[in-house]
């Protein structure tokens, strides 16, 4: 068994140099790349925990922030109720006012109605008494119809105004409507009583005209003398409408 | 026959003969550079396969370091973790058909455990200071400094004849069942060094490693332990 002195020397530098070796291109890049991943996990734990302390911060501002929202909803909501209270109260008064004008307006409406149904009965009832008079007196004989007349009308004509009473008869024939024929008798009994009232004789022209039912009217150019039953009954049918 | 314990050199260099183990452990030393230049020119953050196996071992290895020394292994990386690829790689270089492994020679042996020894005064004396590391010799007693003179010397030949006696024997043990049986019987013997091959690097490295931290004293400045690792 030999000992070779120079291999031991060549061997202790070739160690050596293999230490150099695997330090540069082994050791040394792996250590580093190893460190500088923990320094980026570390960084990066760094940013994830801050990230974490702005996200809890963030949480805990956005639940102040939903507190907050939670209060000023909670006092609007008080308050719409409010206001939608006092608005309801504001429409109901409305509504009862306006209920109120409506009832006072219908009953208005309904007097009036009643008043004009009443004042429509009373002219119907006028109309049917006109017409039951009327009936009931076209049954009466010719000659009494107007005879009968004759002296109130000669009355009327005495209570017309003087000068009225001289127009009468100046410029031609007295215009005389019966309500009938006059005969002989009946027409001179007339033309005395009206030249007895007017100190004068007067012609007369008489014509007949049943509407005036029974009686006479006068016609002069200044004023109507009537004394007959239509002038009657036309006057209580206003009289009855004024007073319904 | 030739004897397998005398050592030929292969070629001269001028006056200096250049012997097989040295011849190896250059080729050792290209294949080294070059793969660990290939494996560690594109090291990433987000590591791939190979990466990831590299930064396995060096993250194992200073465990290793830290548990044994109870100290920062960032100074000691280099030393231990190139002993153990080195004794590893010379070891396994027995796989190659005609190559004997430089591990299997005394020299080898003796020049890693001189630099053990080297690296052991070293550190001491660099923990201790020169009278500290001086005075480590003299525990528990005086009377102990002759035995731990001799224990310097008596480990470190430990380490060479440990290392040298099961490479050696491994190589013999193969190289007669290959004179005797054929081809393939060798086979499982083969595996079996790849494994002793194995043990070997990693208690060389690791009896370094407490030589070392033995060197340095039990208790560690607590400044030391609390750096970063560095490379």
């Amino acid at each position: 068994m030999t000992f070779d002195w120079w291999t031991l020397g060549l061997q202790t530098v070739n160690v050596l140099v293999l230490f150099w070796i695997l330090s540069h291109f082994l050791f040394r890049p792996v250590s580093e790349i190893i460190a500088k991943r923990q320094a980026a996990a570390m960084d990066e734990l760094g940013r994830a925990r801050a990230d974490r302390a702005r996200a809890e911060a963030a949480l805990a501002e956005a639940r102040a922030r939903d507190d907050d929202v939670a209060q000023q909803r909670a006092a609007l909501l008080s308050e719409a109720q409010e206001g939608a209270e006092r608005a309801r109260q504001h429409l109901l008064e409305e509504a009862r006012q306006e209920a109120a004008g409506l009832r006072a307006g219908a009953e208005a409406e309904a007097r009036r109605l009643r008043r004009e149904a009443e004042a429509a009965m009373q002219d119907a009832a006028a109309d049917l008494a006109v017409e039951i008079s009327q009936r009931l007196l076209a049954r009466l004989p010719g000659p009494g119809a107007s005879a009968g007349f004759i002296d109130g009308l000669a009355k009327a004509v005495a209570e017309l105004p003087e000068q009225t009473r001289q127009g009468l008869g100046a410029a031609g024939p007295v215009a005389i409507r019966a309500a009938c024929a006059l005969g002989p008798e009946e027409t001179r009994a007339l033309a005395d009583r009206l030249a007895a009232v007017l100190g004068r004789e007067v012609a007369l022209s008489v014509s007949v005209d049943p509407a005036l039912i029974a009686g006479l009217e006068l016609d002069a150019p200044h004023a109507v003398v009537r004394n007959h039953f239509r002038a009657d009954l036309d006057r209580i049918r206003q009289e009855l409408g004024a007073h319904g | 026959m030739e004897n397998p314990l005398t050592l030929e050199p292969l070629f001269r260099l001028g006056p200096v003969p250049v012997t097989e183990p040295v011849a190896v452990t250059w080729a050792i030393l290209v294949l080294a550079a070059a793969g660990c230049h290939l494996a560690t020119r594109r090291l990433r953050l987000a590591p791939g396969r190979l990466q990831t196996v590299l930064e396995l071992f060096v993250t194992a290895l200073d465990s290793q370091i830290r548990d044994t020394m109870q100290r920062d292994p960032g100074r000691f990386r280099t030393l231990i973790g190139s002993i153990f690829l080195y004794v590893l790689a010379a070891n396994w270089s027995s796989l190659v058909p005609g190559i004997e492994p430089p591990t299997a020679r005394l020299e080898t042996d003796a020049a890693l455990a001189l630099i053990v020894f080297a690296a052991t005064v070293w550190h001491g004396i660099a923990a201790l200071g020169p009278g500290g590391y001086l005075a480590t010799f003299a525990e528990p007693s005086w009377v102990m400094i002759p035995l731990n003179l001799v224990e310097q010397v008596t480990r470190t030949f430990s380490l060479i004849v440990r290392l040298f006696g099961n490479v050696m024997s491994g190589v013999f043990v193969i190289g007669i069942l290959l004179s005797l049986a054929g081809l393939l019987v060798p086979i499982p013997l083969m595996a079996l060094d790849l494994l002793t091959g194995a043990v070997q690097a990693y208690i060389f490295a690791v009896l370094a490693t407490v030589f070392i931290g033995a060197a340095m004293g039990e208790h560690p400045p607590a400044s030391q332990t609390a750096k970063e690792p560095r490379p």
